[in-house]
């Protein structure tokens, strides 16, 4: 198990080094740079030359990689374009944003999710389940920029009760983003429980179906026994990798849901660093939601593994 | 006894609401953050956040509500008799937020910052032909110029030419120090820039007690803000968006016409576009009216080619309807009977511009001429496709008819993106420059347009109308552009 880990956390690394280089080479590949993003029409002559003297883009790209790399690798990820703050620390607020906003959302939406799929699938086909399912199929299909405009109409717009847009500069004080912060989190608990619900009750209904559950119910343990003790453990591991990819999803910056709310988070920095051909920033944005797939994905696989005695055991008796 | 009393409460009441009323309330807007980490209070910086900094700084003369120059932090000026030497009067007693006195020292520091080359300042091209700033004394400058200019103070009206306290160009940037009625408060480009009232303004205090400039990216999410009563303030709303604030009492739309202009350049040192009688067929393949109709939803004014704004002085007057028959002939004389065949470069970069491009290719088809609209990324666009590609989408904001023509058509100019090179047309600006008799100036003014009309390769069919959209709480808003507005009157409720 601690082998697997350790193979684990290596391919991580690997994978996270290797993003960085693909990261760097689609920025470079994007006609213009730094410079001409910034100065448009005046990009020409002493302005632009400066301007790439400035940013040491007047180096080969290769160099410019090594350099970033070794900056990075002893923890600078260099300062921002105006040479006044660094990056880390700029990076840094716009993480416990988009943190903020991804706990609220996994916070209402996984024990909501798990709720609503549990008792869909033990009322299956009944009014109740028909409901919940309809639903959750209208909100994943709905894109989400759309759904997010319905509810600025309705809650921020006709009724008044929340603000609609987010006006919070990235760092100011977490209490500062409430009651901005709900509308996006309503978005964002919206898409994902639709998503969780549905994998939770196919999963139910399956083990449901399955021979131990009908064995257990013949042999007469009481039904809700039978359903906390030997359906619901079985049935709610597949949905820890769904779970954890919507994890991933929400911490990487949900870059949709930002712009529309102009929430200052991760993910519309990445969009506005790549416009502007910040590559530090976006090195830097890259780095981490690339760090945080790989760890949620990696401790998605060790809660099934521990959940799950087969798997644990597998390579053993593979040999 | 109680007559007199209610009668002073009135008198009282009356003052208290024109003469001496207090700023109250708070005025809010958006920016667009264009310039990212690289936002500035600098004023003559690329970065600057001129939603900022046209409240906080003032410049020499500004534009008046017809756009002519008036008196700003300079209160009288003349020229000497062949408009080569200018002498600017200047407000006496005026304070810089820091509570330092204003003076000819600190013109004379912000304007030599904007010509020093070591600045890179783009407003630099703007006043280039001011050769000396000199300080007469305490409230008296003189400008020196290269060569005559009689409309010297058309070009001070600049958004970007603000006056700033001498030695304090290292730090303007984020401190923002000027003499406008507001002043600064905090910076923050990307999250929200707060400005209180300068009580102290030399026009007398503002309306309103602060106001709150927030940086909104998305264009759609600022439409959402004002909406939903977070900003009090849009400009530059599109005619499909303005349908949802004018169908509500709520909201106030104020429509500008501006000097903004889009367009199609042909470069004239090309072939087939170096033959005048193409170019002329090009142009006159266009129903403007339709493209300003089908492009703009009715909200432009038709322009015959000129860059010229509809509200300038210096504006020419000329017919430009489609004329299918002529163009045809002009291409079967230049060697053309079966038309021609071009590729057109577009970009989303201006939203309009595809739909430009396309009610273009319908209308030019009649003549004979064939547009194949080439998609081009935004990203690089300026570097890599505009004076670059024969045939391409342009776009320019408001400037005085002398800079817009000189800036964009003179043979030298950088950014002559026709590649049109005319000495006739330089020589009629040369000689508009110099002649200081106005209505005479105004005829070159208007020659070298109707020139343009004859022979220029650039296609301009309309000046953009500008829509604001404001809360109903705004009061006093001048209904003209950023550059005009007298933000000191404006008032929420």
């Amino acid at each position: 198990m601690l082998s697997m880990l350790m193979r684990r956390s290596a391919l991580g690394l690997i994978t996270v080094w290797l993003v960085s280089i693909i990261i760097f080479i689609g920025v470079e590949i994007l006609p213009g740079d730094a410079c001409t993003a910034f100065l448009e029409r005046e990009a020409q002559g002493l302005l632009l030359e400066n301007c790439r003297r400035d940013l040491g883009l007047d180096r080969p790209a290769w160099m410019r990689y090594g350099e970033w790399a070794a900056n990075a690798l002893s923890g600078n990820l260099g300062v921002s374009p105006d040479g006044q703050r660094q990056i880390s620390e700029l990076v840094g607020y716009r993480l416990r944003n988009t943190l903020l906003l991804a706990s609220g959302a996994i916070l209402c939406g996984i024990p909501l999710a798990l709720f609503l799929g549990i008792v869909a699938a033990l009322w299956r086909d009944r009014p109740f389940d028909i409901i919940v399912s309809t639903t959750a199929i209208a909100a994943m299909t709905i894109p989400e920029f759309v759904s997010a405009t319905l509810l600025i109409l309705i809650f921020s717009v006709w009724l008044g009760w929340v603000p609609g847009i987010v006006l919070t500069s990235s760092n100011a004080p977490l209490a500062e983003f409430f009651p901005e912060v709900l509308l996006p989190i309503a978005v964002l608990t919206l898409v994902m429980t639709a998503h969780i619900l549905r994998t939770v009750r196919s999963s139910v209904i399956e083990t449901l179906a399955s021979d131990y559950a009908q064995m257990a119910l013949l042999k007469g343990v009481p039904y809700w026994q039978m359903v906390f003790r030997h359906v619901l453990p079985n049935a709610l591991l597949p949905t820890i990798n769904v779970v954890a990819l919507t994890i991933a999803w929400l911490l990487g910056g949900v870059v949709v849901i930002e712009t529309v709310f102009n929430y200052p988070g991760l993910g519309r920095m990445m969009i506005d660093s790549i416009s502007d051909r910040d590559l530090p920033v976006t090195q830097a944005i890259a780095l981490i939601i690339a760090s945080v797939y790989v760890g949620v994905n990696l401790l998605a696989d060790l809660l099934t593994m521990v959940a799950n005695p087969r798997l644990r055991t597998a390579h053993l008796r593979g040999k | 006894m109680r007559k007199t009393l209610s009668f002073t409460a009135m008198a009282l009441a009356l003052v208290g609401t024109t003469a001496i009323a207090e700023p109250t309330g708070t005025f809010r807007q958006a920016h667009e953050f264009g310039f990212g980490a690289q936002s500035s209070l600098d004023p003559i910086s690329k970065g600057r956040v001129f939603q900022i900094t046209e409240k906080i700084m003032s410049r020499l003369v500004r534009p008046d509500m017809d756009g002519r120059p008036a008196p700003d932090l300079a209160t009288a000026w003349s020229a000497n008799a062949d408009a080569t030497e200018w002498t600017f009067s200047l407000r006496d007693g005026v304070m810089f937020h820091d509570g330092s006195s204003f003076g000819a020292e600190d013109v004379v520091y912000s304007l030599q910052r904007v010509l020093d080359p070591a600045n890179d300042s783009p407003a630099r091209a703007a006043i280039a032909m001011i050769d000396r700033v000199e300080a007469v004394d305490a409230t008296t400058i003189k400008l020196t110029l290269s060569a005559s200019f009689a409309d010297l103070p058309l070009l001070l009206m600049d958004y970007r030419l603000r006056m700033i306290p001498e030695g304090s160009g290292d730090t303007i940037a984020t401190t923002g120090i000027g003499t406008g009625p507001f002043r600064l408060v905090n910076f923050d480009a990307e999250g929200t820039t707060r400005l209180v009232a300068n009580m102290d303004y030399f026009e007398g205090p503002p309306g309103v007690a602060e106001m709150e400039i927030i940086g909104i990216p998305d264009a759609q999410a600022r439409l959402q803000a004002l909406l939903g009563g977070q900003i009090d303030m849009e400009r530059g709303i599109s005619a499909q968006q303005s349908v949802m604030l004018s169908s509500s009492d709520r909201f106030n739309i104020q429509m500008i016409p501006t000097g903004n202009w889009r367009g199609l350049v042909f470069r004239t040192d090309v072939a087939p576009f170096d033959d005048v009688r193409v170019r002329q067929a090009l142009r006159l393949a266009a129903d403007r009216q339709a493209m300003v109709d089908l492009v703009m939803g009715g909200g432009a004014v038709v322009a015959c080619d000129t860059p010229v704004g509809p509200r300038d002085q210096y504006r020419a007057q000329i017919d430009c309807p489609q004329d299918i028959d002529r163009a045809r002939a002009l291409l079967a004389e230049a060697g053309f009977p079966d038309g021609i065949d071009i590729d057109l470069h577009v970009a989303t970069l201006e939203p309009t511009w595809p739909v430009l491009a396309e009610v273009y290719q319908q209308q030019a088809a009649a003549a004979g001429i064939r547009v194949n609209i080439v998609q081009v990324p935004t990203d690089g666009f300026w570097s890599d496709v505009w004076m670059q590609k024969d045939a391409v989408t342009t776009r320019w904001n408001e400037r005085p008819a002398d800079q817009a023509l000189n800036e964009v058509y003179v043979s030298t100019a950088r950014w002559n993106e026709s590649y049109y090179r005319d000495a006739d047309f330089d020589a009629l600006l040369a000689n508009a420059r110099q002649e200081l008799d106005f209505d005479a100036r105004r005829a070159l003014y208007i020659q070298a347009q109707e020139h343009l009309w004859q022979t220029a390769g650039t296609l301009i069919p309309y000046h953009v109308t500008r829509l604001v959209g404001t809360s109903a709480r705004v009061g006093n808003l001048d209904a003209v552009e950023n550059m005009s507005v007298r933000w000191h009157l404006v008032t929420v409720d």
